[in-house]
């Protein structure tokens, strides 16, 4: 079942204060025929990213590789659990609500970035076609039916690289308001995905230091770093002691990723 | 009382939940006064939640009426402009909200007064975040020094103590960073809050993870530094998967880990409205940012 994005669904009625809040917005903007066009669609997504157009007026070289990077990682992630919750036998029934749902996220997570890229004027960058063996390190992974645990594992590490891959582009996007508070409501949505699957695998929603726990050696750099104890030029460790340690210092805070970081992470599944 | 609940969590035919803080927000409510046998005459949400003022509302007293289109639209509109929505008895069973337990029953906003200046810019959105952390810290810390009473497992214990101590480190370090001059002492309360019912605890959890993430989310666009946004991202993933976690005891292998492809990124003034229930000190904005550019979802 292809989840219908909640976006779409909403009343015909309810774009009327959509269309009232560019009013409110600054910079003087006025709804281009993008915008009105979108929203006559009913798409949010791309009405959201020919709004952004409008209201400054530019579409910075940096915005628009945050996005298209973005998409990569959707495509990523959309392209495993289309095939996962496909896969026969793979996925036990009593965890299917949880990997569709997932699923139906990180397609709606493409539709909506295809949508902003597109509201820019820009074209999407193509789906690659990806291998799930990450060129052998993953060896005979084909989303088999005996081959659940390895699924999860590779879920773990896909969901908890996107929370760090979002954090660390969200700087970039810090002067277009609209790009970055989408990027943000996804950013926060890949960390439920990441909580989940870590507590479905027995294992704590958040990450300690920067162990990678029982996934395999070639998952450390998804890892790597997130034992950072200085926040905003603080000492964390210093504040008190009694709460968790420096294992609860190092859990309280996600830690971000670079875009080359994430490429050599991702490299390996790009066939 | 089931079927009510299921109903404000998932429409029985499409499988959304249009209001998701909203049921939230009542399930917490309903979980504690079933707690207590009690009776709730009203309860306020949204937009007016906790406030005695009252612009505008609309009344729902049945729950058919949530999944009419025209409700529907009065409710966005109305959180458009801090309207209310009142829930009447009969979708939202028998029990008196007036009569709470807990420390701290009554008299939420009725301390003195503490003012976040949006002049201050960076500074007001970290103290902002600061107010939300030191409710959380304080509730887990509750949670914690009642675990004896509190129903919930030793399982679920481990859990809570991992939160709390991630939330107080939240609140100190922002406190650190605040210093003297822009930092404040905020009194929480706990009405409609059991901290001996494991399905008040989960319920009252839930809803202030799910703010805290629909808080940051929405106040980073008024964030003008990249290091200050990035701590702020630093700290709501954590609280996304704190919610998570919770969502997970609540209700596990549902969709309720995570309910929309995008999470809500609400303004400053609708996430004070909700946690002012919650705050003895009135909370007030000056300079308060004009603008709100909303997230996908549309309902900030």
């Amino acid at each position: 079942m292809e989840q219908t994005p909640i976006m779409q669904s909403l009343d015909p009625e309810m774009m009327e204060p959509i269309l009232s809040r560019r009013e409110a917005i600054s910079k003087g903007a006025t709804a281009s025929s993008k915008v009105m066009a979108a929203l006559a669609l009913g798409s949010i997504p791309i009405a959201l990213g020919a709004l952004a157009k409008d209201v400054y007026g530019q579409t910075p070289a940096d915005v628009l590789d945050v996005l298209q990077f973005a998409l990569t990682l959707e495509y990523l992630e959309a392209d495993f659990y289309t095939r996962g919750v496909a896969a026969s036998g793979l996925i036990p029934a009593s965890d299917v609500a949880i990997f569709t749902n997932i699923r139906n996220h990180e397609n709606t997570h493409v539709t909506a970035l295809q949508g902003l890229i597109s509201g820019k004027g820009a074209t999407p960058g193509a789906k690659p076609v990806f291998d799930f063996t990450a060129k052998g390190a993953v060896a005979g992974f084909n989303f088999g039916s005996t081959q659940y645990a390895t699924f999860q594992v590779l879920a773990q590490a896909f969901e908890d690289t996107g929370v760090r891959a979002y954090k660390g582009q969200a700087g970039r996007l810090i002067n277009d308001k609209a790009v970055l508070t989408a990027a943000l409501t996804i950013h926060s949505v890949e960390a439920r995905h990441a909580s989940e699957v870590r507590r479905l695998r027995g294992k704590k929603g958040w990450i300690t230091g920067n162990s990678r726990d029982d996934l395999p050696a070639f998952t450390q750099p998804i890892y790597d770093g997130e034992d950072n104890s200085t926040q905003a030029g603080l000492d964390i460790t210093a504040l008190g002691t009694g709460n968790g340690g420096i294992g609860g210092v190092t859990e309280a805070f996600d830690e971000p990723l670079t875009k080359a970081q994430v490429l050599t992470i991702v490299t390996p599944f790009l066939a | 009382m089931a079927r009510c609940m299921q109903y404000l969590n998932q429409h029985p035919e499409t499988g959304l939940n249009p209001f998701p803080r909203l049921a939230a927000i009542a399930a917490g409510a309903q979980y504690a006064c079933q707690q207590r046998g009690e009776r709730v005459t009203e309860i306020w949400t949204g937009g007016g939640y906790g406030m005695a003022r009252k612009t505008e509302s609309i009344t729902v007293s049945s729950t058919a009426q949530l999944w009419e289109s025209s409700t529907r639209r009065d409710f966005m509109r109305l959180m458009g402009i801090g309207g209310a929505v009142v829930l009447l008895p009969s979708i939202l069973t028998n029990c008196d909200s007036s009569s709470s337990t807990g420390t701290g029953t009554s008299g939420a906003g009725t301390g003195a007064t503490v003012t976040i200046d949006f002049s201050k810019g960076d500074t007001a959105v970290l103290q902002f975040a600061y107010a939300l952390e030191q409710l959380e810290a304080d509730f887990y810390t509750r949670v914690a020094a009642n675990f004896g009473s509190s129903g919930l497992s030793a399982a679920e214990q481990t859990i809570f103590a991992d939160i709390k101590n991630h939330e107080v480190i939240h609140r100190d370090a922002l406190k650190t960073i605040l210093g003297t001059t822009n930092g404040f002492t905020l009194t929480p309360v706990y009405a409609g809050v059991n901290f001996s019912s494991r399905d008040s605890i989960l319920a009252t959890a839930k809803a202030f993870e799910d703010l805290g993430v629909s808080a940051y989310n929405g106040a980073a666009q008024y964030l003008t530094n990249v290091n200050n946004l990035l701590v702020a991202g630093k700290i709501v993933s954590v609280e996304a998967r704190h919610a998570t976690a919770i969502a997970d005891l609540i209700a596990p292998k549902t969709t309720l880990f995570s309910l929309t492809p995008f999470d809500d990124a609400f303004s400053p003034g609708k996430v004070a409205t909700a946690a002012q229930a919650y705050i003895t000190e009135k909370l007030a904005f000056a300079n308060a940012p004009a603008t709100f550019v909303q997230g996908p979802n549309n309902n900030g």
